[in-house]
């Protein structure tokens, strides 16, 4: 496997004082691909996410990104290459879609420059990429939850990165929405790039993903292509409820046991 | 395009400011109320003398105000993510005003006295409104720094009142409170040049940053993978505006509500994006602060302080903006 993304041995907790939320964690992210991690709600998922980001500092182990640790990237290097799409982002002010879009280009200006022309030409083409060009001009709070989350992808892409880090990307979205941003993902996998999501939904995941990491209280339960992971023994046990996984023409899919 | 019309737009209000300034000079009291015809400046000495050491420094540090309440606004709306914030916020005011209380009681009465006291105790209250904020251990970044600054401003204001209660009732107490109404009568080329320093570089920077500000407006993991050096930079921003304004406060006194409501204004016309809002908030309260000093000093045989002024319009305004459209923010997600 051509990996991009590793944490070795990764041991977190957020004061000196509290508990672990991530214990001797290992886990391995494949180039080019859509990796979907799933696991219960409180499970560390969010903070593996800002870990793989840069933004918390695990206390022990490390961090690579091709290969190099993290600590021998600059913030710049890294905001270059990682791209974020938080699991709530929200936005106080009234920007155009087009303006929010652009802040995208910001790892490529210094503190004090301006985006020039070839950061609008870039931010036209990322709002195109996602579909939403139409909305160019549109406030960013006055639009729905699908539409906000694709202007949160089209920032990403304006920022151009290859590791691209999704919080619960479809969270709160309708099935044609969650089936845009899936597809979408998807897609950028075949340009070459890498997407990380964090999902509660396993059909979702198995609809967009190539590789699946299925966490449990702080740590990895089990990581590898789905039908090692995905499976009603690995899920029951996880989620702490009687689940299936069927097989219908040949796609794989989680279902509850009836009430 | 888009960028040509907005420099042009730019462009003019600066004209507008300048015009403004212009006619202010021959706006007074002399020789009699609210007019003084420019032929004069050539016949009169008095009046050259008047507006050159008493006008023009008054005019050029309300302009200073004005720019530097605006933009401190514009920014600290936009780093903490609030749009009730202003400059006074983070115990600023209250901590000049403490300082500027401290100074006429027990320092000295001398104007520069004043204003260092003020400006000391300003950046004072800033200092701990952040030392305070790194010790909370809930909330986020924005709630920690607005819970510490109600707090070091409650202290501030719990101090003047302390101050105003021991204040010698015949001498001290009248000067105290005509200061902290806020006022730029007693304004010289001295005072002026005391502030210029301290507003210039918090104007420059907040020029140089403009576009930069919007990328701190975000949630702190966005900013954090679009390459902010988050800390650093809002800790510049935050030193350079609130000194600057701390220091317009040593002169000037309280004048409030101007950094708020400009900034609400500037995005109404302007647009969200600070590239754009923030210049063009530091025109508007330029101008608007010109103004409002011009009605201090002419509308009444007295002065009207410029604090009470302020505090009318603004509010009359916000109400205005907020029955007319509604307050154009919305907290989401």
């Amino acid at each position: 496997m051509d990996k991009i993304l590793s944490l070795e041995n990764i041991h977190f907790r957020y004061y000196p004082d509290s508990p672990n939320v991530l214990t001797d964690l290992s886990l391995d992210i494949p180039a080019g691909k859509v990796t979907a991690i799933l696991g219960p709600n409180g499970t560390g998922k969010t903070t593996l996410l800002h870990i793989l980001l840069g933004l918390l500092k695990p206390f022990q182990g490390q961090v690579k990104v091709s290969g190099k640790s993290h600590r021998e990237y600059s913030r710049k290097d890294l905001s270059q290459m990682i791209g974020l799409v938080p699991q709530f982002e929200s936005i106080p002010f009234n920007f155009s879609v087009f303006e929010y879009v652009l802040l995208g280009r910001s790892p490529y200006l210094k503190p004090f420059q301006l985006p020039g022309e070839g950061d609008i030409r870039i931010t036209e083409d990322a709002l195109k990429s996602a579909g939403i060009s139409h909305l160019s001009e549109k406030p960013v709070t006055e639009i729905s939850g699908g539409e906000r989350q694709l202007v949160h992808i089209s920032r990403v892409f304006s920022q151009q990165t290859r590791i691209l880090l999704l919080d619960e990307p479809t969270a709160h979205l309708d099935l044609e929405n969650q089936n845009r941003i899936l597809r979408l993902l998807k897609q950028m996998s075949t340009q070459g790039k890498t997407s990380v999501l964090t999902t509660h939904d396993p059909n979702a995941a198995i609809f967009a993903a190539d590789y699946f990491v299925l966490m449990n209280r702080g740590n990895i339960a089990a990581q590898g292509e789905l039908n090692q992971v995905i499976t009603a023994e690995n899920l029951s046990t996880i989620y702490r409820t009687p689940i299936r996984v069927e097989q219908t023409n040949g796609y794989t899919m989680v279902v509850m046991d009836k009430i | 395009m888009k960028k040509l019309s907005f420099s042009k737009t730019l462009l003019f209000l600066a004209f507008g400011v300048l015009a403004i300034l212009l006619v202010s000079v021959f706006i007074g009291r002399y020789p009699e109320p609210y007019w003084m015809s420019p032929k004069l400046l050539f016949q009169d000495q008095l009046a050259q003398q008047l507006v050159l050491n008493l006008r023009l420094p008054r005019l050029l540090t309300a302009l200073l105000l004005g720019m530097v309440l605006a933009a401190a606004g514009s920014v600290l709306q936009m780093v903490f993510r609030n749009p009730l914030v202003e400059p006074g916020f983070l115990g600023v005011s209250q901590g000049a005003a403490f300082g500027a209380a401290v100074s006429i009681l027990w320092l000295n009465r001398h104007p520069l006295v004043i204003e260092l006291s003020a400006t000391f105790f300003g950046l004072l209250a800033l200092l701990l409104s952040y030392l305070l904020s790194t010790r909370i251990r809930y909330g986020g970044w924005v709630l920690r720094l607005i819970l510490s600054g109600v707090a070091v401003s409650a202290l501030f204001s719990a101090g003047i009142g302390i101050l105003k209660y021991i204040a010698d009732p015949l001498t001290e107490l009248p000067e105290l409170t005509f200061w902290l109404l806020g006022g730029l009568y007693s304004v010289t080329w001295r005072d002026f040049f005391f502030v210029l320093p301290f507003a210039l570089a918090g104007i420059t920077t907040v020029y140089a940053m403009r576009w930069r500000v919007n990328l701190l407006s975000l949630n702190d993991d966005t900013a954090f993978s679009l390459g902010a050096s988050l800390s650093r930079e809002r800790i510049i921003l935050l030193v350079m505006t609130v000194s600057a304004a701390a220091a317009l406060t040593a002169i000037s006194g309280v004048i409030s509500w101007v950094g708020l409501i400009i900034p609400h204004i500037s995005r109404r016309l302007f647009g969200a994006s600070a590239e754009k809002s923030i210049p063009a908030a530091m025109l508007l309260g330029g101008g608007f602060t010109v103004i409002a000093d011009d009605l201090a000093r002419t509308m009444l045989p007295g002065e009207i302080p410029l604090g009470i002024l302020t505090s009318a319009i603004g509010a009359g305004l916000f109400i205005y903006l907020m029955i007319s459209f509604g307050i154009k923010v919305r907290r989401d997600g």
